[in-house]
């Protein structure tokens, strides 16, 4: 418990780019599947004369832009810990490395500073801001861990931030292989129950 | 899928004509197995729960479920499909519940929980249900124009 707590209010993994600036393809894309006729994220002449001035992203689609998709992990830049002998785990690995390798993701808070254009180029940075202790859960016993997602515009600017709470848990029968990379969206996998 | 959209989509409800107490339309989604799939692929999301039934049914799931980030973008179109193009989402804060699976179907409710004349916000509280039970219960802060 000591080391986790040691990584809270630190940053985990760097600084993630977006494989993608935010374009119109891709939002077309989303909205077809989620069924959104949104005139300010498609139509051009409305969202120019709207209060938006031009086409806008819809702000839910936030975590889309920095997701690495079927792309390999990029090394993230500004990784911590100098020290050779520092124990650089991330939270994530380190629950892992104890057998709690089961992830639910239980809430999502996104705040939106300012709507994103066609053209932005959005990185995101995780911190962790808090490791609960070990609770017993319906689903096993686990730690929940709240991340700090700041998202930032080219020119720095923080447009975005959202609060990932999920559980890390140690799965009852132990015998299913863990979902991969929890940092790219999460999964719902289990009823919250907690 | 019917929209929920206001006969003139391109309309949007000013801060004054929106009531506390006020409920939103309900919008039914149905969950086909191409919508979870389509939503989790347009989110750029390829774990493979969110597509692969085999592997989903290998990792303890019956089947394949909506991933996060599509259960916030349903989430945000039921509040501007009602509110309108020009209203401003602030804040979407959900919590998770029953999986999404296909074959079933999410019925979204909202209610308008607050307003804030000095901010030009009002907050709708969001339940979204489906077969199992409650899949997403959250609430979203938007900005209204005065007029």
């Amino acid at each position: 418990m000591e080391l986790l707590e040691s990584r809270v209010g630190r940053p985990e993994g760097g600084t993630r780019s977006c494989p993608y600036p935010v374009n119109e393809a891709m939002i077309h894309h989303w909205c077809d599947a989620i069924g959104d006729r949104c005139a300010s994220y498609l139509e051009p002449d409305f969202a120019d004369a709207s209060v938006h001035g031009g086409i806008v992203a819809p702000p839910t689609m936030l975590q889309a832009w920095t997701m690495p998709g079927l792309r390999p992990e990029e090394p993230s830049t500004g990784s911590a810990g100098t020290d050779p002998d520092e124990d650089t785990r991330s939270v994530m690995q380190i629950l892992d490395d104890a057998g709690f390798t089961s992830v639910v993701a239980t809430n999502c808070e996104q705040e939106y500073f300012r709507y994103l254009r066609p053209g932005d180029r959005i990185t995101h940075t995780v911190e962790i801001e808090s490791v609960s202790g070990e609770k017993k859960t319906a689903l096993g016993t686990g730690h929940f861990v709240t991340q700090l997602y700041n998202y930032r515009d080219g020119n720095g600017e923080l447009v975005a931030q959202m609060r990932f709470r999920l559980l890390k848990f140690r799965p009852p029968a132990a015998d299913a292989p863990p979902p991969d990379g929890m940092d790219r969206g999460g999964t719902e996998q289990e009823r919250d129950r907690a | 899928m019917s929209p929920v959209v206001s006969p003139d989509r391109h309309a949007t409800r000013s801060l004054p004509s929106v009531s506390v107490g006020e409920e939103l339309p309900p919008l039914e989604i149905p969950l086909s197995r191409t919508l979870i799939i389509s939503t989790a692929i347009a989110s750029r999301d390829y774990q493979d729960v969110h597509h692969d039934p085999d592997l989903a049914k290998m990792r303890g799931s019956p089947d394949i479920f909506m991933n996060i980030l599509s259960t916030n973008g349903f989430v945000g179109r039921y509040v501007t499909d009602w509110a309108g193009p020009e209203a401003i989402l602030r804040k979407v804060e959900i919590r998770l519940g029953a999986p999404n699976y296909p074959g079933d179907t999410m019925t979204l409710e909202g209610c308008v929980t607050a307003r804030d004349d000095e901010a030009r916000t009002i907050e709708v509280s969001v339940r979204g249900r489906n077969g199992l039970g409650d899949h997403v219960v959250g609430r979203v802060v938007l900005a209204l124009p005065e007029a």
